[in-house]
């Protein structure tokens, strides 16, 4: 299976790419002919040295691993740019499109790279790896099964670093289309989405954002919580925040407890690792040893999932969690509860 | 400090947890409450000069300080009868059920020259007080987004809790604590919205489950998350809070701070359990004793005003309308004005 790795501008590019390396039967070629030379993080690499850092095939333009027939892509660039480069692969009659989360910047574009994957007969799936965490998985079927009896809240985190240390268009208002807001609402809104199932909505957005940690640095908001109402009576608040200190062991985590009538759940979707200390750098020591989420995802992607099972986010559950972390952007701008677009 | 004679109005779970602090403080106690209980609970204590009376006249006679332990809906008359006779006050949270009644009972202090300070007992747990102390001195920076967490069984004990008429449901009685701090933490609040969900009104049966959201808004620009839930018969009492700005981050998870734990202790009925405990100190102690040097031995200016109180209750009454009306509920100038 061929399988092309368009873009490098994500973080998550790198993750994929090392895990298609060890996939039987799977090539990959990769383009990242576009890197910006401005905003570029202070040691930031990318195009053919980074390609043959990580020892991956790599083509000087996007024609060229289209030229190359894949069987699938996965577009990693920049939010915004997502959308050219979905409407490049479903002209192109690629079978399947991964696209990053969030889907898009604009719901205009997101709907546009959906219809465009629809009239090719392209699949197009958005990477949302948290859907297949066994915790997750434990705990949709607890609330899927009834075990939970009617869910009253939620209360959800999703921290992290500033990511601009590694990529500064993070915080690029145009090409990320938003900040903390954009970067880490839709993780938890799209585990939500799969949870309360087809029949329950999004329904109302209520926002706050700030930028007090990284003023000097970002341009936007690097703070936010987020409460979502359902159409199913649910309200879930989530701190987005990128509020994980740049140093700390950890790079952050997502979090969830779901109170239901009938019992209550929680999982931690980054805890499982050894804790410890290194006496030599004075630092404490993390070993995640959790699975892999990049790896299943992306095996579910290629070769699917069992019936019944979590699915990958197809691209309308892409741009139903775009759309609430758009009303959280608009609702932040104007400190009301606005309706989901 | 001078002989200290308290005069405890109530003999429910709040009183039961003061009274051995104030015997601890070593001081002369008597109680009244109108539900047949006080005698019980003096009888406890006899050993320590616990008596019981029956009329709030006798319990006035005999005190120089009141500590209102009763439900919320009667903290507000108690309060001022006390007031009116000379007596300095110490008021269960929340103050009052309404802004204005909390203002009215802090008029009331000031016209009979008497202290009114509230038990907003969270602020002398050990755990918050490290947090407050810490973020004071610089630890995170200027705090820029705050989670708190509070759970517990749904408090079915007395009916009157389940009714927001007379305890302000969830958000007043129980995420007031929350509230306080994250103003206590960030400052000002100047916008609420909050949702609650599950059993809000009476009556509540074991094994109801409440729940309540808020997202408060500081003048600074930071926000607060606070998450309350009234649970299922087993819920573990747990609090939680993450405190992050941009020069470090603090939590604590009231699971994992277990100094004593039982890991094993095969079946036993009800109430024949190993008991737990683990705070490093009783806070009640700490709070009690603080008010009482205050108000009677000269003592420094405690940690937790009255007015606190007031604009504590001031959030929780923009949240629960904001929980009424799915508005965003604006302070401005002290007024609540939906958006």
């Amino acid at each position: 299976m061929k399988v092309g790795v368009l873009s490098f501008a994500h973080v998550h590019a790198t993750g994929y790419v090392k895990v298609l390396q060890a996939m039987d039967g799977v090539e990959v070629l990769a383009a990242d002919p576009d890197p910006d030379p401005d905003p570029a993080a202070a040691g930031e690499v990318r195009g053919r040295e980074l390609a043959e850092q990580l020892g991956v095939a790599y083509a000087d333009t996007y024609q060229e691993v289209f030229d190359w027939g894949p069987d699938a892509v996965i577009v990693t660039a920049e939010n915004a740019r997502h959308r050219a480069l979905v409407e490049l692969a479903a002209k192109h009659g690629v079978g399947a499109v991964l696209c990053e989360k969030p889907l898009a910047t604009t719901a205009a574009d997101g709907e546009a790279m959906v219809a465009a994957c629809r009239e090719s007969g392209t699949r197009l799936g958005v990477a949302y790896p948290v859907r297949f965490h066994p915790a997750y998985g434990a705990l949709r079927r607890a609330v899927q099964g009834g075990s939970l009896g009617g869910v009253l809240a939620v209360a959800g985190a999703n921290n992290g670093y500033l990511p601009t240390g590694l990529r500064r268009w993070f915080t690029d208002p145009e090409l990320a289309g938003g900040g903390a807001l954009m970067d880490h609402t839709v993780h938890i809104a799209d585990l939500l989405d799969d949870l309360f199932g087809a029949d329950v909505r999004a329904e109302e957005v209520y926002a706050q954002a700030n930028n007090l940690m990284y003023a000097e640095e970002a341009d936007a908001e690097t703070a936010g919580l987020v409460t979502v109402r359902y159409s199913n009576g649910t309200v879930a608040t989530i701190d987005c925040s990128w509020s994980q200190p740049r140093s700390h062991p950890a790079w952050g985590g997502l979090e969830l407890q779901v109170v239901g009538e009938r019992a209550t759940v929680e999982m931690d979707a980054f805890g499982q690792s050894v804790t410890g200390f290194d006496e030599r750098s004075a630092r404490g020591v993390l070993l995640p040893w959790g699975v892999n989420l990049d790896e299943i995802l992306l095996r579910a992607f290629l070769y699917g999932t069992a019936a019944g099972g979590v699915a990958v986010a197809d691209g309308e559950a892409g741009l139903r969690s775009l759309r609430v972390a758009l009303a959280a952007r608009e609702s932040a701008r104007v400190s009301r509860p606005v309706p989901v677009g | 400090m001078p002989e200290l004679d308290v005069g405890l109005i109530g003999a429910g779970g709040i009183a039961r947890a003061h009274l051995p602090a104030w015997t601890a403080l070593g001081a002369k106690v008597t109680v009244l409450s109108t539900d047949g209980r006080a005698e019980g609970l003096a009888a406890e204590y006899a050993a320590h000069g616990v008596e019981a009376v029956h009329s709030l006249d006798e319990l006035l006679a005999r005190c120089s300080l009141v500590d209102v332990c009763t439900p919320s809906f009667t903290h507000k008359e108690l309060a001022l009868a006390a007031m009116a006779a000379g007596k300095h006050v110490i008021c269960e949270k929340p103050l009052a059920l309404s802004v204005a009644d909390a203002q009215e009972m802090i008029d009331a202090a000031e016209a009979a020259g008497v202290r009114l300070f509230p038990a907003h007992v969270v602020r002398f747990f050990p755990e918050y007080e490290a947090l407050a102390k810490a973020v004071a001195d610089g630890a995170v920076g200027e705090p820029a987004v705050l989670r708190f967490t509070r759970s517990g069984s749904y408090p079915v004990w007395a009916p009157w809790f389940a009714d927001a008429g007379l305890s302000g449901g969830i958000l007043l009685d129980q995420m007031i604590h929350d509230f306080d701090f994250a103003r206590l933490l960030a400052g000002e609040v100047v916008r609420v919205h909050a949702q609650a969900r599950g059993r809000l009104t009476a009556p509540a049966e074991a094994g109801a489950v409440a729940a309540a959201t808020a997202v408060l808004t500081h003048a600074s620009g930071a926000v607060s998350h606070v998450h309350g839930v009234w649970g299922l018969p087993d819920t573990q009492f747990r609090t939680t809070y993450r405190v992050a700005g941009r020069d470090g981050v603090l939590h604590h998870d009231s699971l994992q701070t277990q100094a004593f734990r039982v890991v094993a202790q095969g079946e036993r009925a009800a109430g024949q359990g190993i008991p737990a405990t683990d705070l490093a100190r009783n806070p009640f102690e700490a709070e009690l004793g603080e008010f009482a040097a205050a108000a009677l031995a000269g003592g420094p200016e405690p940690r937790v005003s009255a007015h606190d109180a007031l604009a504590a209750v001031r959030i929780a009454a923009a949240a629960a309308e904001s929980a009424l009306t799915g508005a965003a509920v604006e302070i401005e100038s002290g007024e609540l004005v939906s958006r």
